[in-house]
């Protein structure tokens, strides 16, 4: 007779609340079921509250795994890209978050990990073990990352310059980046604010690209870098001005 | 027992919460001079000890808000004891087995809490001996439904004994909720076995020589084992305030259940453990692991013990 094979996770002699702060997750049941009612609950305040809109959705790669970059500005953004991705994907997307922040208490890393799928970015010490967490993510086909490459909020709602990271991670890979810019967060719920105003949202997705053919080197990281944040302020130019139009009119 | 909260405490509750208070000062004393005044290292005994502060008034809560918290507290903990069993066994990444038997489980509850609809009495009694039924046939009929074949066996197998034996067999704890006995039943039970546990393994340290069962856990020893048997023996007639209509047989067979059925349920989740090739089956209360390796020997004992009473004494 052939032996049974068990397979446990591999966080099993782990605490739930070491768990939640563990990346990458084990699939869970309960969590898949709550983030989803989650997922439900954000997009139905941002449809209702925020009037939030999506435009050139079908910019979003069909299969295989992809980055979605996009202006910072506020606690919307997370959810209003995640907003963006269908609901079938949900729990393959993962923005990825400041660990010293989304995860820095048990109730934080539990919104986090639940609600928002988060990937516990290291900002400071050890920025480079969370880029291969990144790419180790990405290599998994069907994987979806979302990065704020300005690294924090920016404080008057103009574009911040883009930290090298994402240079780094999108060198010399095929993977599809999707340049994207959210507008009216920053209006909606500036830093500092501790509830949202009912402005709204509008959520612009651009063209797709990809750097397979630059060498991880210093200047193609500052070029790419330079490209992706040139590319998320066109998209935002180009919402500022359709705005000017509706009030022209 | 009645649903909501007691109004007026019953004399059993009041007498075990005395005893629990009581024991569990005098262990924090003994834990306390042996290490504050002896230096001893009882770290590790003294987060056990933390573990006892915390579950033991958790107990008292449950069973003082009434029948529905009680039997909904220990659907919580079969749920708990499933998930470990799920993960360890790996059971849990077929999310169609595991929510079937989740599935079974509130069923198991659900019987527990409603009234019989023939005769009125707290407890669908018939349709929670029938549940077996339906949730095998229910397990047996996933691989039809999505045409699968391989590996199916083994997760079907895993599925029934996750579902007859942590929910099902555990579950009959909670129908003794239904009874009118239920607070010295359910008190003396949780007692009894915890006892049991604390003179295996006290005998055990002080007369231990042959082992009991070397390929499932090899530190308890056979004198340890009878050490606690004859304890439990004895412990139904120091505490039989606790069921005032039991005679000299009932008594006996209280013994017998809880003495050896106890160390059973024990064995039962040690042999699973060992099989899988764990330690603990979670790490849920630090000091104890899961909720599997507290309740162990509950999981044996609710089930015989109910028998024997039903049997006896109806419910």
């Amino acid at each position: 007779m052939e032996e049974w094979t068990y397979e446990p996770p591999g966080d099993l002699d782990k605490s739930w609340s070491d768990r939640l702060r563990d990346f990458p997750r084990e699939p869970h049941m309960w969590v898949f079921a709550l983030r989803s009612v989650a997922a439900l609950a954000m997009r139905g305040w941002l449809r209702l509250y925020h009037r939030f809109e999506i435009q050139g959705r079908e910019h979003l790669p069909a299969s295989g795994s992809f980055v979605m970059v996009a202006n910072h500005q506020s606690h919307l953004d997370a959810p209003s890209l995640l907003a963006a991705v269908p609901l079938s994907d949900l729990h393959r997307a993962f923005p990825a978050a400041a660990a010293d922040y989304f995860f820095e208490s048990l109730p934080r890393s539990a919104f986090s990990t639940i609600a928002i799928n988060a990937l516990p970015f290291d900002r400071e010490a050890k920025g480079a073990e969370s880029l291969a967490v990144c790419r180790a993510l990405l290599d998994n086909p069907g994987n979806i990352l979302v990065l704020f490459p300005e690294g924090t909020r920016s404080k008057d709602g103009q574009v911040g310059r883009f930290k090298s990271g994402i240079g780094r991670l999108l060198a010399g890979t095929e993977i599809p980046v999707v340049p994207c810019f959210l507008s009216g967060a920053h209006e909606a719920f500036p830093k500092g604010a501790w509830f949202p105003r009912p402005r709204k949202l509008v959520l612009r997705i651009g063209e797709a690209r990809s750097y397979g053919d630059l060498p991880e080197e210093k200047d193609t990281v500052r070029r790419i870098c330079a490209e992706l944040q040139a590319d998320v302020e066109a998209l935002g130019g180009a919402a500022d001005a359709s705005d000017r139009l509706r009030v022209d009119r | 027992m009645s649903d909501w909260i007691q109004a007026e405490l019953d004399p059993i509750f009041l007498t075990y919460a005395m005893v629990t208070g009581a024991l569990l000062a005098f262990a924090g004393i003994v834990l306390a001079v042996l290490g504050l005044v002896m230096k001893r290292d009882v770290r590790s005994i003294w987060r056990t000890y933390r573990g006892w502060l915390l579950m033991a008034p958790a107990v008292f809560l449950a069973l003082y808000l009434g029948r529905v918290v009680t039997i909904c507290g220990i659907a919580l903990l079969a749920v708990g004891g499933f998930k470990e069993y799920a993960r360890a066994t790996g059971l849990y990444r077929d999310w169609w087995y595991t929510g079937a038997v989740y599935l079974g489980i509130a069923a198991v509850t659900t019987v527990t809490l409603v009234h019989d609809p023939d005769n009125g009495e707290l407890g669908w009694y018939g349709m929670y001996m029938a549940l077996p039924v339906f949730v095998i046939a229910l397990l047996l009929t996933i691989p039809v439904l999505r045409n699968r074949a391989k590996g199916q066996l083994q997760l079907v197998s895993l599925s029934i004994v996750g579902f007859v034996y942590l929910g099902w067999m555990f579950g009959h704890l909670g129908f003794l909720a239904n009874s009118e006995h239920a607070i010295g039943y359910l008190l003396f039970l949780i007692f009894a076995v915890e006892l049991n546990d604390v003179a295996a393994f006290t005998c055990g340290k002080l007369f231990g020589k042959r082992p009991l069962r070397s390929e499932i856990s090899p530190n308890k020893t056979l004198e340890g084992s009878l050490g606690a048997l004859a304890f439990s023996m004895a412990l139904p007639w120091l505490l039989c305030f606790s069921f005032p209509h039991f005679g000299a047989l009932e008594l006996v067979l209280t013994g017998l259940i809880v003495g050896i059925g106890g160390q059973l349920g024990d064995l039962t989740i040690s042999f699973i453990k060992r099989d899988l090739g764990i330690k603990d089956m979670g790490a849920l209360i630090p000091g104890h692991g899961g909720v599997l390796d507290r309740v162990d020997s509950l999981i044996f004992v609710a089930p015989l013990f109910f028998h024997m009473v039903r049997r006896f004494h109806g419910l």
